[in-house]
C-alpha cells in the first residue's frame, strides 16, 4: 500500500470510529449541557477538533475518554463565551420537554427531568458512570477528584434523584 | 439498620455494580438490605434507560414543537442534523475520502451500540488460555437464567454489563482465530441475522427465538465464516434455565 492509500484507510477508520461513537457522545453532551442544540453544536465542534488532532489518539480503545475530554473543553468554551449568569433549570426542562418525555418512554420522563435538576457536580459523575460506563477511578481522573469524593457525589446524586422521583427513601442511609 | 447496613446501602447507591466483597456478603445475610438492593437495581435499570435517550429519533418527532429558550444566543435549531451533514460533506470533500461513511445517517443501531460497548472494555480482549473462575462465570450466567455447556470452549472473561438499560452477560470465548466476544441480549430482538463490520470489529447478531438475540464479535483478522461458525457453536452451547 502506498502512503496515500494508507493515509486514506486510516482516515476512513477514524471516520467510522467517530460515527460509531457519535450517538453516545451526543447523549453525553446533552446531559452535560441540558440543551439539545448546544449538544449538537458541541459535538460538531468536537468532531472537527478531533479530526484535526486524530494523530494524538494513540489507542482506539481509548477513543471515548479522549472524545469526552474534548467535549467537556468545548462545552466550557461555549459556556464561557455565552456568559450565562444563572441557569434557570425550569426553563431548561420546559425547553427540552418534548425530548425528555418522548412518546415511547413516558415512564422515564420524570426521571429525566430529575436528572436535569441535579447540580453539575452530581450530574456529571453520574452520567459518566451510568451512561459511559466509567469506573470510579476513571471518573476521578477525568474530573480531577479523589475516589472518595467521586463516590460521595455519586451517592448524593442517586439520593437526590430518588427523592425527586418520590422513591421510598425511608431506609436510605444518611 | 446497623452500621454495616448503612455502609452497604451507601456503597451501592454510589456504585450499584460494585460493592466490596464483605459488604456483598452482608446483603446475602440481611433481608432488609437484600430488599433495598433489589429496589436500587430496579431504579438503576430505569436510570440507565432514561439516560440512554435516543436524541436522533426523539428529535425527529420533537423538534418542530421546540421552543427556543428566550434570549438564547445559540445558533438556531436548524443546526442539528443538517449542520452535521454539512460538516460531514465538507470534511469528506476536503480530505478526498470516498463519500458515504459520514453521510450514512448516524443512528444508534444495535450493532453500533455493541461495537461501542466493546471499545469500553479493552481488558476483555486478552488472548489467553486461562479460563475465568467458574464462580464468576456461574454468577453472570445465573443472573441471565442460562448455563453454558463445555461445547462453548474456553471462556476467558465473564462480566455482567449494563447494556441498553439491562444487565447482560458479556463473555469472551477463545478460538483458533483469537478471542471472540459474545453478548447475550435477551432484551433485544432482531428479525433476522445482522452482519456488521465496523471500527475494526466484525460481527454477527443472531436471533434467538424466545430469548432475544446474541451478538458475536471478533477483532482483526477473522473472516465472516469464522464468526458465523463460532456464533453457531456458542448458541449451541447455551442452555436456558428459565
Ligand atoms: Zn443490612
Ligand atoms: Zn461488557
Amino acid at each position: 500500500m502506498n502512503d496515500q492509500a494508507a493515509g486514506n484507510a486510516k482516515r476512513a477508520r477514524f471516520q467510522a470510529l467517530c460515527q460509531a461513537l457519535r450517538p453516545d457522545l451526543l447523549r453525553f453532551a446533552f446531559w452535560l449541557s441540558r440543551d439539545h442544540s448546544v449538544a449538537e453544536d458541541v459535538v460538531q465542534e468536537t468532531m472537527l477538533r478531533a479530526w484535526k488532532a486524530q494523530d494524538s489518539l494513540a489507542d482506539e480503545a481509548a477513543a471515548k475518554p479522549w472524545f469526552l475530554t474534548i467535549i467537556r473543553r468545548e462545552y466550557a468554551r461555549t459556556f464561557e463565551r455565552k456568559r450565562f449568569d444563572t441557569v434557570d433549570v425550569d426553563a431548561l426542562v420546559a425547553s427540552e420537554e418534548p425530548l425528555l418525555a418522548a412518546e415511547e418512554a413516558q415512564d422515564l420522563a420524570e426521571l429525566r427531568r430529575a436528572v436535569f435538576r441535579l447540580p453539575d457536580d452530581y450530574r456529571l459523575p453520574l452520567v459518566l458512570q451510568v451512561l459511559m460506563g466509567y469506573t470510579t477511578a476513571e471518573i476521578a481522573r477525568e474530573l480531577d477528584l479523589s475516589n472518595a469524593a467521586v463516590l460521595t457525589r455519586l451517592f448524593r446524586a442517586r439520593q437526590q434523584l430518588r427523592v425527586l422521583c418520590g422513591e421510598n427513601t425511608r431506609s436510605d442511609p444518611e | 439498620m446497623t452500621i454495616v447496613c448503612a455502609a452497604y446501602r451507601r456503597s451501592i447507591l454510589a456504585d450499584p455494580r460494585d460493592a466490596d466483597l464483605k459488604l456483598r456478603a452482608h446483603r446475602d445475610s440481611c433481608a432488609e438490605c437484600a430488599e433495598f438492593s433489589q429496589r436500587v437495581a430496579r431504579f438503576e435499570s430505569r436510570l440507565a434507560r432514561a439516560l440512554a435517550i435516543d436524541l436522533d429519533a426523539a428529535a425527529g418527532a420533537a423538534r418542530p414543537f421546540r421552543a427556543r429558550r428566550a434570549g438564547s444566543g445559540y445558533r438556531g435549531a436548524g443546526v442539528g442534523r443538517r449542520g452535521w451533514m454539512a460538516l460531514a460533506a465538507s470534511l469528506t470533500m476536503a480530505i478526498g475520502v470516498a463519500a458515504g461513511l459520514w453521510l450514512a445517517a448516524p443512528r444508534a443501531s444495535l450493532a453500533a451500540d455493541v461495537v461501542t460497548h466493546m471499545a469500553e472494555e479493552p481488558q476483555a480482549w486478552r488472548s489467553t488460555d486461562v479460563p475465568v473462575s467458574s464462580a464468576a462465570l456461574g454468577a453472570v450466567l445465573h443472573d441471565a437464567h442460562m448455563r453454558l455447556t463445555a461445547k462453548a470452549g474456553l471462556v476467558s472473561y465473564a462480566n455482567s454489563c449494563l447494556f441498553r438499560g439491562h444487565q447482560v452477560p458479556h463473555l469472551v470465548v477463545q478460538s483458533d482465530g483469537g478471542p471472540v466476544t459474545v453478548m447475550v441480549l435477551v432484551h433485544e430482538s432482531v428479525p433476522a441475522e445482522v452482519q456488521f463490520a465496523d471500527s475494526g470489529y466484525r460481527g454477527v447478531i443472531l436471533p434467538v427465538p424466545g430469548h432475544g438475540s446474541i451478538a458475536v464479535l471478533t477483532r482483526g483478522a477473522a473472516d465472516r465464516a469464522t464468526v458465523e461458525r463460532i456464533a453457531a457453536r456458542v448458541l449451541g452451547a447455551i442452555v436456558w434455565t428459565a
